[in-house]
């Protein structure tokens, strides 16, 4: 609306005579211009210039979560899972969720720890549109298969591979993309096209991209008593209802492992980025590179060890730049949740600068880089063939490969001796949350899970069961979140947890030496879910700008 | 508008009543429904409304977490946005209030406040604040995406192009998406790059999830088309654009225009009818009073014209300030003085070649054409192809004589847009055969 009222229809030159005879007269107490009147302190849009929107909605290239664990059924090989596009409702609309066709989804391994990939996987989608012009159609019946010609809306992806710098190759092409899940009648048996989306490919790999449920699991709301919140409400997956569009690959250890070596060289690290292509504004043209709009290595870490004023700075970064920006390495040294947690609950924070933080979010867990930390773990130091002269710390996801399955996953992974989980890479069920509050608190240090905080956000476990198999992911939900809070009423309790067993996997002492946890110091339950609520503040603001109407757990078999 | 109810009202009582009136006005005009369809089969998909849905949850979130201050400043910008979509001015002091909750939280550092203060002074036509706030929030966080295109609009609004052009790069470089691509695509069409313009808007579309944001992108492309003469490319846009969000007041706004241009005229006439009552803003109003004129309509054309002189008065009164529309109201209201006066108040607070064609507009009604020259060539020398800037520019030289001149740049205005204006092409046609008759 620029510059509307001078520049397309108002009468000029030859209207002027008419217009200097015009002499308006403005009555005060004229019934039209009197009712605007009522449009009070600010007054009327004088919109002359031009409004483009500013917080325009791009939840495709949200990047949510990031997972890399061995694969249960297929021990040579590893799983990646990545997820984009936070609280798609199913229902919810009706809408369908795609992915961005103008963007570039990236899942990158550095295997050398120089911090740069040496393997890149990118998958980018296309279109295929049989709707016309003139109809938001999804589907005009029901959808049997993949291809079912019903679904006038569909998507399909290419992935490229690139490793060790050499140039992309194709491995496959016009790949399938499960649809988004939009109602029974629509789609009577989800379970088969989620099954004709899983594709094998040459050389053994599998690949699935497509809607599924989110399987992150927390209580949003327990960070509200950060803002004087209630907290007489914790204990349920804020999450639970919701999908996300999710991209999951598996390729043997081979692939990814330095020198094609995992025995050597078992450790890799693991960030998925989401690209646009940038633009020149010198002459409106593609400037043929790409910009980094998001970056996820670790969950929560970014955000909790970055503050929100550099959130915004370290999404744009590459990994190799980490530890060029002081402040990047003066929040993990220096972390700011255990100084919140003390100054409001008296737990005292472990004394600075924590190195052990440095080993957890930025070195990988190893004896080779100086750290307080007497194991190794995760670090691509430990890998044979690394040259330490070139290994640059950054933060990433690593993952020691040949770290044995777990028969019964501890949801607190390494901090409770189950050392294929988290900070060992991620697996679906393990309790990040909980892990990484403890991780701040010192429990990596000391060997000694920190009791006070022991209960944390109170959520457990996802709402809706992982399967065995790839890609582990549980269906879309397909009951309208909002629906199913009305149907199920109010007060629903804590979700019903489909979680493994608790531990009972043997420790093997590469991290602490006691298994006998120790209370540090009694504190009431309410007062260690407020601590939790500290570690989600800034976590919570990457997701979603906005918390979803908080609702009762869906456990609903779809 | 029932909104409006509760908020902080500095208005006297008797203009409280007539805004009582107005909100039974409005709820008898009624909004279109704006809640989402139900689901049926087969599966009918409307394109999200992303913005209502984080309003909704900004609110509830509030409700039980008052002292959220990210919360707070989100839900000021989400009212602006509603406030842009909506042209209802209502949300304008929603926001303020929103925004002041946030600071009141936290005075300090507030990053997002300082952008949705921005957001909002640019909404009020105060760019020089808006860019100071663009600037202090860069200061406290220099990769805030959102911050660079509040500082976009300043600097552009301001005349500043270079320093407009460096931002929406930063903009761009830092969170390419639709934001982006459409403060860009304004930059180029500026910069008369009116192709790279159109592609970067359509690129901005394939980003479009809500579909406020579909309309949006729909109808600048619609623009686009219209503002090269394409009335059938622009009918398109606008059309496909309220496939996606009906109640879209300015694609509305656009088949209006195009049914106008096209010479349908009581079609657009009742067009614009139902366009202000919805959306009671000067620029329409002065549109509909324009094309009321054309049509011989005088009395109702002044109707027209003290709706938006008392829309203007109250935007102004509230210390809004916006002297094209003010000079725009004073040239149609026959009051050319109080144009220039408006045109130069203005020019003085910033330099945009919108408000330099202004400027050497009113000038030329006063009389005053040798001054009008330089504002009319300066607006003109952006690159911008705009038939309006070529069309006064020619008016211009011609008045002072210089017809070869004259007769360039009126050919060139009917070349860029041949239906660019009602009153104005015919004008610059009539001027045109008595350039060459003579």
């Amino acid at each position: 609306m620029r510059a509307t009222a001078l520049s397309m229809t108002s009468p000029r030159g030859g209207a002027l005579s008419r217009r200097r005879r015009a002499g308006l007269i403005l009555a005060a107490g004229c019934v039209a211009a009197a009712s605007l009147y009522g449009l009070g302190p600010g007054g009327a849009t004088a919109s002359s210039h031009r409004e483009a929107p500013l917080v325009a909605a791009d939840p495709a290239i949200d990047n949510t979560d990031l997972y890399a664990f061995v694969s249960p059924e297929r021990r040579d090989y590893v799983t990646f899972i990545a997820n984009w596009q936070p609280f798609s409702e199913p229902n919810g609309g009706p809408n369908f969720y795609p992915f961005a066709t103008d963007a570039r989804y990236n899942i990158n391994v550095d295997s050398n720890g120089d911090a740069r990939p040496d393997a890149i996987f990118r998958w980018t989608f296309k279109n295929i549109d049989n709707r016309g012009n003139s109809t938001f159609l999804y589907n005009n019946g029901p959808v049997t298969s993949i291809k079912d010609e019903n679904l006038l809306f569909r998507q399909v992806y290419t992935l490229e591979t690139s490793f060790n710098g050499k140039p992309f190759v194709t491995r496959i092409t016009d790949a399938p993309v499960a649809p988004s899940r939009v109602g029974p009648a629509s789609m009577p048996d989800y379970q088969k096209l989620r099954d004709e989306a899983v594709i094998t490919f040459p050389g053994g790999w599998k690949g699935y991209a497509g809607q599924a449920d989110d399987p992150f699991f927390l209580d949003l709301r327990v960070f509200d008593l950060l803002y004087g919140g209630d907290l007489s409400e914790v204990g349920q997956d804020t999450l639970a209802g919701y999908n996300v569009n999710t991209i999951a690959l598996q390729v043997p250890f081979t692939d990814v492992a330095l020198n094609e070596d995992p025995k050597r060289n078992p450790v890799i690290g693991v960030w998925s980025t989401t690209e646009r292509r940038q633009v020149r504004m010198a002459d409106g043209s593609s400037s043929g590179g790409w910009a980094q709009v998001s970056r996820l290595g670790q969950p929560l870490v970014n955000e909790v060890v970055i503050p929100s004023g550099l959130k915004d700075a370290f999404n744009s970064l590459s990994p190799d730049k980490d530890a060029t920006i002081p402040a990047v390495v003066k929040r993990v040294t220096e972390p700011e949740v255990p100084k919140l947690i003390e100054a409001i609950y008296k737990l005292k924070a472990p004394a600075t600068p924590r190195n052990d933080l440095v080993e957890i979010f930025l070195t990988g867990i190893t004896t080779k880089a100086n750290g307080p930390i007497k194991a190794d773990l995760n670090s691509q130091l430990n890998n044979a063939d690394v040259n330490p002269k070139k290994f640059q710390p950054s933060e990433m996801l690593r993952l020691n490969l040949m770290v044995p399955v777990a028969d019964s996953p501890n949801r607190l992974g390494v901090l409770a001796q189950d050392l294929q989980g988290f900070p060992n890479g991620r697996r679906l069920t393990d309790d990040v949350v909980d892990i990484g509050l403890q991780a701040l608190e010192g429990a990596a240090l000391t060997g000694k899970l920190v009791d006070a905080i022991a209960t944390g956000d109170k959520v457990d476990a996802n709402d809706n069961a992982f399967t065995g198999e790839f890609p582990y992911l549980a269906l879309p939900n397909g009951v309208g979140v909002n629906t199913l809070a009305k149907d199920s009423g109010a007060g629903a309790g804590a979700p019903a947890p489909s979680a493994p067993a608790e531990p009972s996997t043997k420790p093997t002492a590469m991290i602490g030496t006691s298994s006998d946890w120790v209370p540090v110091m009694s504190i009431g339950a309410a007062a260690a879910v407020g601590i939790g609520a500290i570690f989600f503040t800034i976590w919570w603001r990457r997701r979603n700008r906005i918390v979803p109407t908080a609702h009762p757990d869906s456990t609903a078999e779809m | 508008m029932r909104r409006l109810i509760g908020t902080p009202l500095r208005i006297g009582a008797v203009a409280l009543a007539i805004a009582l009136a107005l909100v039974l006005l409005g709820g008898m005009l009624g909004r279109a429904p704006e809640a989402p369809q139900i689901a049926a089969e087969p599966a009918a998909v409307t394109p999200v409304d992303r913005l209502e849905q984080m309003i909704q949850r900004s609110q509830e979130r509030l409700r039980r977490v008052p002292g959220d201050w990210h919360t707070w400043a989100s839900l000021g910008m989400a009212y602006l946005e509603r406030a842009r979509i909506t042209a209802d001015p209502t949300y304008y002091p929603k926001a303020e209030e929103a925004v002041r909750r946030s600071l009141a939280v936290k005075p300090d550092g507030n990053t997002d406040a300082l952008v949705a203060q921005g957001a909002l002074a640019n909404a009020r036509h105060n760019f020089a604040a808006a860019r100071r706030y663009a600037l202090a929030a860069i200061k406290t966080n220099g990769y805030h995406a959102d911050a660079y295109g509040v500082l976009t609009d300043a600097e552009t609004q301001l005349g500043n192009a270079g320093a407009a052009t460096a931002a929406v790069q930063r903009l761009l470089d830092l969170r390419p998406g639709l934001s982006a691509y459409a403060r860009a695509s304004y930059d180029l069409e500026q910069r008369g790059l009116t192709d790279q313009a159109s592609d970067l808007m359509r690129r901005a579309l394939v980003a479009a999830v809500d579909r406020h944001d579909i309309a949006f992108c729909r109808n600048q492309l619609g623009d686009l088309a219209l503002s090269a003469g394409d009335l059938a490319a622009a009918d398109a846009e606008y059309a496909a654009g309220l496939a996606a969000e009906p109640s879209s007041v300015a694609l509305q706004r656009g088949r209006a225009r195009v049914a106008a241009m096209s010479g349908r005229t009581e079609e657009a006439l009742s067009a614009y009818a139902a366009l202000t009552r919805r959306a009671p803003t000067p620029s329409y109003l002065i549109e509909y009073a324009d094309l009321l004129r054309s049509a011989g309509r005088e009395a109702d054309a002044h109707s027209q014209l003290r709706l938006a002189t008392a829309a203007h008065q109250l935007f102004t009164g509230n210390g809004g300030v916006d002297g094209l529309t003010g000079a725009a109201l004073a040239e149609a209201s026959g009051q050319p003085t109080r144009a220039l006066r408006e045109a130069q108040a203005e020019w003085a607070r910033r330099k945009h070649a919108d408000v330099a064609d202004t400027l050497g507009w009113a000038l030329h009604l006063s009389n005053r054409d040798t001054e009008a020259l330089a504002y009319a060539r300066r607006a003109n020398t952006t690159g911008a192809r705009s038939a309006i800037y070529a069309y006064h520019l020619g008016m211009i030289e011609l008045a002072l004589g210089d017809r070869a001149t004259a007769r360039h740049h009126l050919t060139a205005a009917l070349q860029i847009n041949p239906h660019f204006s009602p009153l104005d092409a015919p004008a610059a046609r009539q001027a045109l055969a008595n350039l060459g008759s003579s």
